[in-house]
Formats: structure tokens, sequence, C-alpha cells
């Protein structure tokens, strides 16, 4: 009671007015939460919810059944799939986190000439489209033979990670009070010790972040999967594979896909969430 | 003299050499990512201004001159500015919304949030799915919905409409489908502008007599105006940039980025795809310097009536 009180007070509010907000509220709850909802209930529809013939679909399906995810957890296409999924995400995490955590390392610690430039240089390299650089990418990769490989796609999934890392890992290494890092040298200890026992296990959260940021990037990358893998069906992923759903299938095979693919998404996104925010938030107020 | 000169020079040499070894861990990173740039320039410039005729190497514009001139291309472009005009402020419009719901601070603001945020972890391919499902004909939920079929719900339209079927309806579902994934990060960018005013601010206005009109249009929108710009910038070139919405929901109607996978995966010529993508480029670049100038005079006119 004593909370509610408290509570009341932070917010002064006429009570017409705070009812237009609870409606606001409930309303943009329900925009946000309705089709994520209507994705599950599709995905444990039987057929009869589906082909209603005629009749409105309803908002619970007549018979909740999760056959359809034992159908595709029987499809053999569909374990190649996730593991090509999970290898190309896994190899990109590695590549990116080899090339950017030094960077970051530079970045965060040290006042180097221009490096309001850099920064801005790496910004400006995610604002050029993804759909313009895929063709001229495709087109090296076809010249030096990496095209409708994988390293082909890890290449490419690095590129447009790596701008990430580079911020997320930098906002790790810069909260690390330089006292520490003086401290380490006092008692004698080289640069490359001081960074890998001083600064690296501080910096890990942040890190963490940074790679499981890179995972999901990887995981549900579309454009540059698409064009380099264009028609080469033993290397696609789990977002092609839902791209070839899309025409043919049943409903529910086409959310139940769905559904494996924003899982891990949905998971993950809530543990770096913090990271996300603050990464979208300061690059907006500098 | 020229000892002096020596002397300096050596001294900067040293000066960059030291600089050098110093930040080397930097250097990967930015060489790759330079590096795949450059290739990307280069090979844009290359393909879009060679002929798909001929030998090949002469600098020729008839990639340019023919897609110019095909009917697919000039609509792609219609469609496409058409959905950045429309797009751009409704994903601010949708973001201030947003951020307004969240400004004030209650019991469940954090738990809130992190479910506005929900759209923006969704891959976008699932979130056009879901449109593709949703506004299924003649049986999605919108459908039934319009139709009047869920009570207390009036019906609306008499027929079912087949969304996909006709370019406007088929762009309007990838503009539901954008506007709805990316309003997380304008609600997000727009809130720390808000958080970013000094409560005090407000109270010593309030204080003085400054009624909430007043504090409104003289305080906050002065205030987050730079919010503002940033949201209108980066949605801007993001509307110009869209693939995945228009590719899975409008496929058969003309959008630039699925020109550029229709040109080169369907018909096999790299030089078109090459050309729509230096105009897609050019269109972006071009947005932005106009809107940063627009946004410039927005700010001196807010801060100044």
């Amino acid at each position: 009671m004593k909370f509610v009180r408290r509570y009341a007070q932070l917010t002064p509010m006429a009570s017409s007015k705070r009812i237009i907000w609870v409606m606001g509220v409930l309303l943009a709850i329900l925009t946000v939460l309705g089709p994520v909802y209507l994705l599950v209930k599709y995905s444990i529809s039987d057929g009869a919810s589906i082909n209603t013939g005629g009749r409105p679909i309803p908002f619970w399906p007549l018979h909740p059944t999760l056959s359809v995810y034992g159908y595709l957890f029987s499809d053999r296409h569909f374990y190649t799939v996730l593991g090509n999924s999970l290898i190309i995400a896994l190899l990109t995490v590695a590549c990116s986190m080899l090339l950017g955590v030094p960077a970051a390392y530079i970045l965060g610690r040290y006042k180097i000439p221009g490096r309001r430039l850099v920064l801005l240089g790496i910004i400006s390299v995610r604002l050029f489209p993804d759909i313009a650089s895929v063709i001229p990418i495709v087109e090296f990769f076809i010249f030096i033979g990496a095209h409708q490989t994988y390293w082909g796609v890890i290449l490419s999934h690095t590129l447009l990670a790596l701008p990430y890392v580079i911020f997320i890992g930098m906002g790790a290494f810069e909260t690390i009070p330089q006292e520490l890092e003086d401290q380490a040298s006092v008692m004698g200890a080289n640069r490359f010790q001081t960074f890998y026992s001083v600064l690296l296990p501080l910096a890990v959260p942040g890190l963490a972040a940074a790679a499981i940021y890179t995972f999901l990037l990887s995981w549900d990358e579309f454009i540059f999967i698409y064009f380099l893998t264009f028609g080469r069906q033993e290397m696609f992923t789990l977002t092609l594979y839902l791209n070839g759903l899309k025409y043919a299938e049943p409903q529910n095979l086409l959310a139940a896909t769905s559904v494996c693919l924003s899982i891990p998404v949905i998971a993950f996104s809530m543990v770096v969430q913090r990271y996300m925010v603050a990464g979208i938030s300061s690059g907006s107020i500098k | 003299m020229s000892t002096l000169n020596n002397q300096v020079m050596a001294v900067t040499f040293e000066k960059c050499r030291n600089g050098v070894l110093k930040v080397w861990p930097l250097l990967p990173a930015i060489l790759y990512l330079v590096g795949f740039q450059i290739i990307v320039l280069v090979y844009l410039l290359l393909l879009s201004f060679s002929s798909p005729h001929g030998n090949g190497a002469v600098p020729s514009l008839s990639s340019y001159s023919l897609i110019l001139s095909d009917r697919q291309f000039r609509e792609a472009l219609f469609n496409t500015t058409l959905f950045t005009i429309v797009g751009t402020p409704l994903e601010l419009l949708a973001g201030l919304v947003f951020a307004a719901l969240l400004y004030r601070s209650f019991m469940l603001r954090n738990v809130i949030r992190s479910l506005f945020l929900i759209p923006l972890a969704l891959p976008a391919l699932v979130t056009a799915m879901l449109i593709y499902v949703l506004f299924d004909y003649p049986g999605g939920h919108v459908n039934h919905f319009l139709l009047g079929n869920y009570p207390p719900f009036p019906g609306v339209i008499a027929e079912p409409i087949c969304w996909r079927a006709s370019p406007f309806t088929a762009l309007l579902l990838s503009l539901i489908g954008k506007v709805w994934r990316d309003t997380p990060i304008s609600m997000l960018i727009i809130l720390a502008g808000l958080n970013s005013i000094d409560p005090e601010l407000l109270d010593a206005a309030k204080s003085m007599g400054a009624s909430l009109r007043q504090r409104f249009f003289r305080i906050i929108v002065p205030l987050i105006i730079p919010s503002i710009s940033v949201v209108v910038l980066l949605r801007s070139v993001e509307m110009w940039k869209e693939f995945i919405f228009p590719f899975v929901l409008a496929g058969r109607y003309p959008f630039l980025g699925t020109l550029i996978d229709f040109y080169y995966n369907e018909t096999g010529n790299p030089h078109h795809a090459a050309a729509v993508a230096v105009i897609m480029v050019i269109c972006i670049v071009g947005t932005t310097l106009v809107l940063y100038k627009l946004l410039d005079l927005l700010k001196r006119y807010a801060v100044h009536p």
C-alpha cells in the first residue's frame, strides 16, 4: 500500500488523462504482442482451424496440436539446414571477435588522432545498402572462387557484424577505470599482460553481448546468404528454408518454422537488450 | 635549414612509427572494412559503366540508358520514392507515440519497454511471413476482421480483399510490416532524447507560469529535435534500402531493392543490377543531403521562432 501511494505521488495525473494513457499503453501492447501471439497460434493449429471453409478463423485453435513441429523435426533436410545456420553463425562470431576485439580495445582505451573520423567511417559502412553491396561482393567472390562456399558467407557476415562488435566492444573497454591499467603497469605487467589479465576479463560481459549480437545477425541474415548460395540447396540456412516454404506449404508449417527461427533470437535479445538499447541511444546523442 | 627539416622529419617519422606500433591491433579490422568497401565501390562502378554486350572494357552508359527506358525501373523508382515519403513520417509518428507512452515513470515501465522491443528482435523474414499469413486471401485474420466476422467489430468490406494482387495493397503490406518492425528503434532514440531533458527545466518553467502547451512547444520540442533529426535521417535511408518485405509480400511489383534481385538472379544481368544499385545509393545520398538541410532549418526555426 505504501508502495502504491508513493507511485501515485510520483505520477500525479488527472483520472481522465490516466485512463487515456492506460488505454494507449494497452493498445500498444496489443499491437506489439497480438501478431506474435497469432504466429504461435498458427504454429499449433490443426488444418481445420486454418482452412475453415468461410467461417472466421478462431483465435485459439479448435484442436491444438504440435504435429507440425513433429513433422519439422523428422525432416532430415531440416537438420542440415539447422546445422548450416549454426556453423555459419558460430564461425562468423569467431571471425568478427578476432578482428573486432583488438580494434575495440584500441578505440576504447587510446586517444588516437582521427578517432572520430574512424568511428564515422565505421558507421557509414553500415549505412551503405546491403542490397547494393551484395552484387559487387558476389561478383568478387565468383572471381576469387568463394561463391557458394561457407567461407564466402562467413566473410560477408563478418563484414556486416564487425562495426557492431567494434562499437559494443569499445563501450565495454571504455568503462574500465584507468587506475587499474596504471596499477598493472606499476606492478610490471607489459601491455599484452595488462590487456589479457586485467582489461579482457572486465570487458567480458560487453564482449559477450557483442558475440551474441553477431550470432543473431548471422542467424537471421537473408540478403547475403540468398545471393551467395543462390540455388544451392545443401547450403541453405534456416532463413532460406523458411523463404522456400512461403508459396507452397500449409500455413502452420510456415508458422512453426518461423517460431523455430525466432526462439533463439527472442531469448538472446532479452539478454543483450541492455547493450542494444545503450548502443542505439548513445549513437543518437553523440 | 635542411638539417632542421630532416630532424623534424625524423622526429615525425619516429612518432608515426611509435603510433603505428601502439595502434596496430586496430589495423586488421579497419583494413577489412576499408578493403571490402573499396572492392564494393570499384566493382559497382566498373559493372554499371561497362556494357553487357561487346568487350565490356569501354566506359559506357548503355546500362543506365537501358534501365532508364525500362518501364519496370521507372515504376520501381516511383514506388520506392513513395514508400520512403510515406514510411519515414509514419515511423517517426509511431516512435513518438510509443516514446510518449513510456516517458512517465511507472511500475512496470522496464518490462513494458522490453515488450515493445520484441518486433525489433523478431527476424525481418519472420515478420514478413507473419504479415503474409495474417493478410491471406480469402481467409486471413485481417479479411475476416474487416468482413465483420469477429463481433462486436462491424464489417467494413463486403468481399475479402486479395492484398497481394495489386501493387498498391502489396506495397501497403510491406509498409505495415516495415513500420511495425522498426518502430522500436525510433522509440528508443526519441526516448533517449526525452530522458536527456532535465526535469528541473520543466519544473522551473511550470513555476514561472508556463502552460502545458508552452512547455511542450518551447522546451520539449526544441530539445528533442536532434533525436527527431536522427530518426528521420536513419529511417529514410532504411526505407530506400528495403528489400525483404517487398521481396516476400510484393514480389511481382517493381521496387528498387527487389529489382536488383530480378536483374541479377532472374535475367542474369549484373550490369543492370549494378546500375540500379548505384542509382539507389545516389537517391540515398541525395535524400540525406536534402533532409539534413531541411532539418537544420527546422532546428533554427524551433529554437528561435
